[in-house]
């Protein structure tokens, strides 16, 4: 189903044995778990173009939320392929985890979560928004994030390319990852 | 005592101390007022070494306090009664220099000026630039992610590092990089305040110098007006490197110490600095300089020493104001920085409520207050009535939409505030996060994450009753 809003996503967590969570143009993987789309789950909440600070739901669309900031001549400070904000936060990357703020989860036992905020600087309790930052919609529903974005001017110069290293983990960090995904979704409701 | 033993008989005697005096340099960190000497200090000498503290710790069941420079603030470091500090300083090579990459890897004892110094034959530098950078180490800035004065351009450290080497509780290995696929667990580590991990090694990000930098210092008659040109410079589309605010209290308590040149009549304080290439930096001076063209007093650096001489204000802001003193205390809150004025308005109410006074000095670009609370130690009650103008302070901050601590680290000084910040939800999020890493919580335990227990028990009774005595000294 289609979720507008956070008690529905709620609802959903805590109704299904399995879920899979997609945004606008994903790739359905062929299971059978039940399907949480997020793409109505849209919209900016907060943009404060003097405070380079912009809070956007997940559903948002990476072209609305350009059109939005390029009104005050800013700009994302990453570049993605995918089409909206949560699928950028679940798909992850260095380049979006420098610029990502806060965020509003909910997590596999349907608890509504925040971690971070809307500030630059926040080193109170550890660094969640970022560690969740290429999750890929395993550990957690991403509700609504917080991002720095940056003048135009500003963008141009500091874009490098995104090259994530894809290797097989170490034993050792597949059995962090597993112990991760241990505390946000015991019931492993998230496929 | 029988680790004592155990340590002495398995590692290189003069790497490990014990008894009062040996033990006492490293009884506290920063935050000086709270004091505990460990079992024994153990300063290693190679990685085999510290796997071996971990191995008989874990062993004997005995917390581990890892340590740099202990610069902190926040009492990060602060020995445990029946700890054993583990202090990496020894470790302070530079191993190696890629300026084409333009990377650095580094053993964690580096000292944060030392990468700059070694790199600046190549016209690089290391960006994040905490006020403790002659003394503080590269390992203790990763584990509290530090910041400094130049962070919303450059970035935190988070920002500036590639690769972290770790060891865990169990003495394995883990190397963590920016650019893993999958969690972003280097994100993790850094800021952990050494709950989750042993760093061993750091590749730090390195920085082009800029061609050119300029420093613009303008004076204001009301501190709405300073905060509206912060605003109005941003707005411009104009990141400055730094962009630092004080008030009437800090002016003056700088201008005493350093004669900077600064202006006494003025209610804020605004240094502006711009770097990049010299075209672009003469560009953004003239919207800069437009923009502050209403300000009471206005000064642009007329050369390099004159730059050094108008930061030497700032920078000496606090022992400026601890000259007026016999002691301060140093807050870390981060806002939005719309409501600057009305923060400052708050804790101006706060100041005179409890009868202290408070100086501010703020990283104005990204909205990180640090208010100095005067006091003095020695009369009775004060600390405590300090502590709880901090935490209402911090309180403030949450409630404005910001954060208790910015840069410093949360430490044991901000367990009170965290229950402020975070739902209970939350904290035990943090908990089940070190246990993954460390499930009989040897790594700096108590620390950094209050226990619920201890929110529950303020929840129902800080209002009237006033601060515990040392209660991060005794519920480990």
């Amino acid at each position: 189903m289609s979720a507008i809003n956070i008690e529905q996503i709620q609802q959903q967590v805590l109704t299904a044995t399995t879920l899979q969570l997609i945004g606008r143009g994903s790739q359905l993987q062929p299971t059978q778990a039940a399907i949480l789309d997020m793409s109505l789950y849209q919209g900016v909440i907060d943009y404060h173009p003097q405070e380079l600070m912009l809070t956007v739901k997940a559903g948002t669309t990476i072209e609305q939320i350009k059109q939005t900031l390029a009104v005050n001549n800013q700009a994302l400070p990453f570049s993605t392929s995918s089409s909206t904000i949560g699928a950028a936060y679940a798909m992850g990357g260095a380049e979006f985890r420098d610029a990502v703020l806060g965020v509003k989860i909910i997590d596999g036992q349907g608890r509504v979560l925040n971690f971070g905020g809307q500030v630059m600087k926040n080193v109170a309790g550890y660094d969640v928004t970022r560690l969740l930052v290429g999750s890929k919609g395993k550990l957690a529903v991403i509700c609504e994030v917080s991002l720095k974005v940056l003048p135009l001017a500003y963008v141009a110069q500091t874009n490098t390319s995104n090259s994530a290293t894809v290797s097989q983990p170490s034993l050792l960090k597949q059995k962090i990852a597993d112990g991760l995904k241990q505390v946000f979704d015991p019931k492993a409701v998230f496929v | 005592m029988q680790i004592t033993q155990e340590l002495l008989k398995n590692l290189p005697k003069h790497i490990v101390l014990q008894g009062d005096e040996n033990t006492r340099p490293y009884e506290c960190d920063g935050l000086s007022v709270y004091r505990q000497k460990p079992l024994a200090v153990v300063l290693p000498e190679t990685v085999d070494q510290i796997k071996q503290v971990l191995a008989i710790c874990k062993q004997f069941n005995t917390p581990v306090v890892t340590r740099g420079a202990g610069t902190g603030l926040a009492g990060g470091a602060i020995p445990l009664e029946n700890s054993v500090v583990l202090g990496l300083s020894k470790l302070s090579q530079i191993k190696s220099i890629d300026p084409i990459a333009k990377t650095a890897i580094v053993e964690p004892g580096v000292r944060n000026i030392s990468i700059s110094e070694a790199v600046a034959e190549f016209g690089l530098y290391y960006a994040p630039d905490p006020s403790s950078q002659i003394a503080c180490t590269i390992g203790g800035n990763v584990a509290e992610n530090s910041g400094g004065v130049h962070c919303l351009k450059y970035g935190l450290t988070v920002h500036n590092i590639v690769t972290v080497k770790i060891l865990t509780i169990d003495g394995e290995e883990l190397t963590l990089s920016r650019d893993d696929d999958g969690l972003g667990l280097l994100a993790l580590m850094t800021g952990s305040e050494g709950l989750l991990g042993v760093i061993t090694e750091v590749t730090v990000k390195l920085t082009d110098k800029p061609a050119q930098v300029q420093l613009v210092v303008a004076g204001f008659d009301k501190v709405g007006d300073c905060a509206n040109a912060v605003t109005n410079i941003i707005q411009a589309g104009i990141i400055p490197a730094g962009l630092e605010m004080m008030d009437s209290f800090a002016i003056e308590a700088a201008e005493d110490f350093a004669h900077a040149g600064y202006p006494r009549d003025a209610q804020a304080l605004l240094l502006c600095e711009l770097d990049g290439e010299s075209a672009a930096v003469e560009a953004e001076l003239k919207q800069v300089l437009n923009i502050l063209s209403d300000a009471s007093s206005l000064t642009v650096a007329k050369d390099e020493q004159h730059r050094a001489a108008l930061w030497q204000g700032r920078k000496s802001a606090f022992p400026a104001v601890g000259r007026l003193s016999p002691d301060y205390y140093c807050m870390d809150g981060t806002i939005p920085r719309r409501y600057l004025a009305d923060v400052l308005e708050k804790i101006s109410e706060l100041s005179t409520f409890y009868g202290l006074r408070v100086a501010n000095v703020f990283h104005a670009g990204d909205g990180n207050l640090h208010p100095l609370i005067l006091y003095d130690a020695n009369k009775p009650g004060e600390l405590e009535k300090t502590e709880k103008f901090g935490t209402d302070i911090l309180k403030l901050c949450v409630d404005f939409g910001g954060s208790i601590t910015g840069e410093h680290g949360v430490g044991i000084e901000k367990l009170d505030a965290m229950c402020h910040q975070f739902e209970s939800d939350e904290l035990e999020i943090f908990h089940q996060i070190k246990a993954v890493f460390d499930p009989k919580a040897l790594l700096n335990p108590g620390k950094a994450v209050p226990t619920l227990h201890r929110c529950a028990e303020l929840g129902g009774m800080h209002v009237h009753n006033g601060q515990l005595p040392h209660p991060e000294l005794e519920r480990f």
